[in-house]
């Protein structure tokens, strides 16, 4: 499991916006490049969730080894968490939607983590994660709307003495400003861009 | 284990069984305690906190509703810090609830004609929320008089209500999350079509990422809007409309007999179902049927008076006139050329009234009840047992170690019989064997599904029994003791080798050796016999042999052990103890037994005739064929359009002349030389047995409205009458009750007046306390009697072969080998067509049509890679099924070894199956869903539809 990933936003605001309004309004995956089958999908969410090393099998591990993979949940890979453990599918979507962690829609391109413990509010992290979230057309954490980007809000990267901190596409990055979020982002984005 | 200790809630010492939760333990000693997440029958969950209680030398105010009972313990269920508790836990949830009715200052004051606050006419609802005063948030609320802290705003969730599904809306900005839903839907009904979705203050019901009921596995059964205590989960119909009495009766739709409490409004509309929480055939639960298919009750569409048939059309006319014009036309028409079909929501006291005027003043055997499609699961117990019923009660089913469920759709037509078997089995106290060629919800469940060709059944259990033999697995103590015809019976199975078997039947002989160790080696098991994958004439051997089978392994007259007959009709089990059938006479007395025959003569003063008569489809081919002239119809049933009685039309047109009582307009009453307006179910009085042989009191539950119509005990008698036929002068069902209690030796000791006495001790709370709608409508539960009926006082069946063994031992018959069903050349294949709520991996698209929703799915026809090649079909072709009647079954072609040789599968869901009946215009769309019983069929390439990316 990839550390900075895992131990994501946990603001249950934040929480709510994501897998919220999903599962109340169906859920409506943005195009973000060729999308694979869900045949596809549903055949590398059995195997990961069949090669789990852990001993103990739940649905949990099983939804966590599935968005290792996948990178989000979309629905055949919790059918087939709910399979393996013999529990219904909205069982599994119980302990699914428990979690901020767990996305169901496809991330975008880029990932930017926006540390917001206590060390980096201090140091104002405050300021960046609004100037980012202004510089990106968002109201708060989410994905753009070109489906480049992903804003997270960290509770903690782990590195307070070089708050305030960021991670780009998990590479952590510290003594940040808004100016150098800005300008690394959009580093970030054109690297994706040349290509 | 002490089986009583005492303890003390609020000064009052309480005598109380350990294992109970304390609010359970206060609730039977009729003390109050407020709760909202509790529900009788469901696990302790401990989620509103409104239980709290103190007890003496405990810290803390724990949940009453998980804190198990000890000896002497002393509970304060009034204590400050226990009301403090629920004072807050009640000032939050109105927080969040959207309260209204609370608030309203007219909320006491409206009264008809008043014009509401919200612009709205006060006529008999009010307008703040759909739970129709039946709101246990609301109630609890007012009963603790308390002071409302927050301010009188709450915080309003803004979600779209649900509406768009079949039968439920749901509001989920009225919910509280207390999970009884999800909860009934888990524990009760073993779906979890539903669950709780998000955590903390977002957490919510709902289904996974939000998907219509229609493919989250939902059964339609209704029992999350039956426990939920406030207005978030309400039945679509009649959602706004507010009882103003409740009157408790017995679905018709089905066997098993359900008692219901139906919500009646102030103009003699029934608007609500709600199962009775402790009634023995239903314990709380009903099914789709049941709950939402009660509706034709209120149709409008009805006969309103007498017809004549003059001049070619129907006209109306008096009773006088309509009784006389049908007492000329059957007059001339007595004896082999005059038949009667009744149907399954007739009364025992209206078949047995039919069959008496078929036989004294028609002088006919010819009659029947048109559900009974399969006589011969009956016949076959009649033939061993001695009953033409089964052996063993609902609810034992949940104690047996293994279910075996033969050729029957439980979860569709039986829908509750279905439940205890998969509660038993998701607690992992039962294993089932199911045998059908079809998929059923209840493969989901199986430990061992056997897919026999179709028409097969009696082979394959023949080579259970066999194999039961060979294995040493039978239980030769209990044999001896209790059955005879063992040698000849064993002797006959030497053809039924486990390789004759499997090459007849497609089943692999080491399935079967499994099947028949599991089915005699796990200790009590129930066999459940339906015959939709029959063939006619093959039914009575398959159910000899389950007979046979059952009495082999010792698993009859034990507790969870027993044979039950899965036919459809409601009161079927009715028809037969009333000898409506063409062989027998009341009380299971054959025709053509002279010494019966001179009983009944003497009861009734009027000959009987000997020969055997003509039944179901027999009847409609006798009128074709122009021997069968005259007939008597009552009500209308799907087997009448669906074929499986033959060209019933054809067979009408043939007729000189028809007879029809019925509530809607069909096509026999377009036939008809006289209709009579009948009562539906619902305004009759009378008596159903279901399918426990538990004989159970009907009620009147609405009177007819706008209605000249009278119940089918009054017409058939006015007829019998008009013809001056003496013995049908009963002023009354009651009285025609009495009359069967002498000629019926089973019923014996039934009278209407006794049935309104026998009745379950539940505890009655003042009418003031909080409680669930289920817990409020319980206290007069009528049990019914079960025949053969115990005398009055003592328990039921005190030994349990009383009513199973009529000549003392089972009579075990010799088997016969039926070789399976050739086919024609023309339809050489079977098409196995099933139903289940969800197939994993196979997720339908729902698409909104208007305001509903609708099942869009590419069904697939599963074959064998042989009858694929045979065909010249290729996975993925486009390709339709024709059956024998004409059905047309499209989809794609998919091969796989599962299926057997000579199957087409398909399996579709139940959603489909809930839109098609919750959208129907047919005033009653219930009673014409069509069975799925496996019919001849060809499979062709699907010309019509190119396909796309196939």
């Amino acid at each position: 499991m990839s550390g900075g990933e895992s131990w994501g936003a946990a603001h249950p605001a934040a929480g709510a916006a994501m897998s919220g309004g999903e599962s109340r309004g169906g859920a409506a995956h943005p195009a973000a490049g060729a999308a694979p089958s869900g045949a596809e999908l549903r055949e590398r969410a059995r195997r990961a969730i069949a090669e789990q090393p852990g001993k103990t099998v739940t649905v949990l591990s099983s939804l966590l080894a599935a968005q290792d993979e996948l990178h989000y949940l979309p629905f055949e890979a919790i059918e087939e968490a709910a399979m393996s453990a013999g529990a219904s599918v909205n069982e599994a979507w119980g302990v699914a939607s428990f979690y901020p962690n767990f996305r169901f829609t496809p991330p975008a391109r880029h990932s930017v983590e926006v540390c917001w413990g206590p060390t980096c509010h201090v140091l104002g992290a405050q300021p960046i994660l609004q100037g980012l979230a202004r510089h990106l057309g968002l109201d708060g954490e989410g994905d753009t709307e070109d489906g480049s980007v992903s804003l997270k809000f960290n509770t903690c990267l782990g590195v307070c003495p070089h708050a305030p901190a960021m991670s780009f596409d998990h590479q952590l990055a510290g003594r940040m400003s808004l100016d150098a979020a800005v300008s690394r982002l959009e580093r970030v984005r054109s690297g994706e861009q040349g290509a | 284990m002490a089986d009583e200790i005492t303890i003390t809630i609020d000064g009052q010492e309480v005598k109380t069984a350990p294992g109970k939760m304390v609010v359970q333990a206060a609730n039977d000693a009729g003390i109050y305690v407020p709760y909202l997440c509790y529900h009788p029958g469901m696990k302790p969950y401990g989620a509103c906190r409104m239980c709290v209680v103190e007890i003496e030398g405990q810290r803390g105010t724990p949940a009453s509703c998980t804190l198990p009972v000890r000896d002497g313990m002393v509970v304060n269920t009034k204590a400050e810090e226990a009301a403090k508790v629920r004072d807050t836990t009640l000032d939050l949830l109105l927080s969040e609830h959207p309260h209204g009715c609370l608030t309203c200052h007219r909320v006491d004051l409206c009264g008809p004609q008043d014009v509401c606050l919200r612009n709205v006419d006060v006529v008999d609802r009010c307008v703040t929320c759909p739970k129709n005063e039946r709101c246990e948030l609301k109630d609890t609320t007012r009963f603790h008089a308390q002071e409302l802290v927050s301010p009188l705003t709450y915080q309003y969730r803004n979600l779209q209500v649900e509406t768009k599904d079949p039968f439920y809306d749901r509001d989920y900005n009225l919910c509280i999350v207390c999970a009884r839903c999800t909860r009934a839907c888990d524990e009760l009904r073993g779906d979890v079509a539903i669950g709780m979705t998000e955590r903390a203050g977002q957490t919510l019901v709902g289904t996974v990422m939000g998907d219509s009921l229609l493919e989250s596995g939902c059964e339609f059964c209704g029992a999350c809007i039956d426990v939920c205590p406030v207005g978030a989960l309400t039945e679509s119909a009649h959602k706004w409309e507010r009882p103003s009495r409740t009157e408790q009766s017995v679905c018709a739709e089905c066997p098993v007999g359900c008692t219901m409490t139906y919500e009646v409004n102030h103009w003699e509309r029934v608007v609500r179902a709600v199962p009775e929480l402790n009634a023995p055939a239903n314990r709380g639960q009903a099914c789709f049927k049941g709950k939402f298919g009660f509706n034709y009750v209120n149709d409008k569409r009805r006969i309103k008076k007498p017809l004549l048939r003059r001049g070619g059309a129907l006209v109306e006319a008096t009773w006088e006139e309509a009784f006389a014009a049908a007492a000329a036309g059957l007059a001339g028409r007595r004896g082999a050329a005059f038949a009667l079909m009744a149907n399954p929501r007739n009364t025992n006291e209206e078949l047995y009234a039919a069959q008496k005027f078929a036989r004294t003043a028609m002088g006919s055997n010819n009659v029947d009840v048109a559900s009974n499609d399969r006589p011969g699961i009956v016949e076959g117990l009649q033939d061993v047992f001695g009953y033409f019923a089964g052996t063993m009660t609902a609810w034992e089913l949940e104690e047996s170690a293994v279910a075996m469920v033969v050729s029957a759709n439980l979860t569709e037509e039986q829908n509750v019989l279905a439940v205890p078997i998969k509660r038993a089995v998701r607690a992992g106290t039962q294993r089932l064997i199911v045998v059908d060629s079809r998929e059923t919800e209840l493969t989901r469940y199986a430990s061992v599904w056997l897919r026999p060709y179709p028409g097969t059944d009696p082979v394959l259990l023949g080579g259970l029994l066999r194999a039961a033999l060979d294995n040493g697995l039978t239980d030769a103590a209990f044999v001896s003791a209790h059955a005879e015809g063992w040698d000849d019976m064993a002797a006959s199975l030497e053809p039924f080798t486990l390789d004759a078997v499997a090459a007849e039947t497609g089943v692999p002989a080491e399935r079967i050796t499994e099947a028949a160790r599991l089915y005699a080696g796990a200790g009590p098991a129930a066999l459940l016999l339906g015959g939709d994958s029959s063939v006619g004439g093959t039914r009575r051997t398959t159910s000899r042999i389950a007979a046979a089978l059952a009495v082999a392994t010792g698993n009859v007259g034990k507790r969870g052990a027993g044979v039950l007959p899965i036919y459809h009709g409601a009161n079927d089990q009715g028809a037969w103890d009333m000898g409506l059938w063409p062989s027998s006479l009341p009380g299971h007395r054959f025709a053509a037994d002279a010494a019966a025959r001179e009983e009944i003569e003497a009861l009734w003063g009027a000959p009987v005739p000997a020969e055997q008569g003509a039944g179901n489809r027999r009847i409609f081919d006798e009128a074709r064929a122009g021997r069968i002239k005259a007939m008597v119809m009552l009500g209308d049933h799907v087997h009448y359009e669906d074929g499986s009685l033959g060209d019933v039309a054809g067979a009408l047109d043939a007729l000189d002349f028809l007879v029809v009582s019925g509530a809607f307009a069909s096509a026999a009453t377009e036939r008809a030389d006289v209709v009579f307006p009948a009562e539906v179910w619902a305004e009759k009085t009378g008596t159903y047995t279901n399918i426990e042989r538990r004989v159970q009191p009907l009620r009147k539950v609405v009177k007819s409205r706008g209605v000249d119509a009278r119940s089918d005990l009054e017409i058939v008698a006015g007829v019998a009458q008009a013809m001056g036929a003496d013995g049908f002068a009963w002023d009354g069902p009651e009285a025609a009750l009495e009359e069967i209690a002498r000629a019926v030796p089973e019923y014996a000791g039934i009278t209407a007046e006794r049935l309104l006495r026998e009745r379950l001790d539940v505890p009655a709370f003042p009418a003031d306390e909080p409680q669930p709608t289920q817990v409020a409508y319980t206290g007069n539960v009528l049990t019914g009697l079960r025949w053969p009926v115990p005398p009055e006082g003592a328990a039921e069946e005190p030994d349990p072969f009383a009513g199973i063994l009529r000549y003392g031992k089972a009579r075990l018959q010799p088997v016969a080998w039926h070789p399976r069903p050739r086919r024609s050349a023309e339809r050489p294949l079977a098409l196995a067509h099933g139903r289940v709520l969800i197939q994993p991996g196979r997720k339908p698209d729902i698409v909104a049509e208007g305001k509903r929703n609708r099942v869009e799915r590419e069904e697939r026809l599963a074959l064998h890679p042989s009858d694929a090649a045979d065909a010249g079909l290729r996975e993925g072709d486009a390709a339709v099924a024709v059956t024998e009647a004409g059905d047309e079954r499209r989809g794609v072609v998919e091969i796989s070894d599962a299926v057997p040789v000579g199957v087409i599968s398909l399996t579709t869901l139940f959603g489909a199956l809930a839109v098609e009946v919750d959208a129907s215009d047919r005033p009653d769309p219930m009673n014409h869903i069509e069975r799925l019983n496996a019919a001849p069929a060809r499979i062709v390439r699907a010309e019509a539809q190119p396909t796309e990316g196939a």
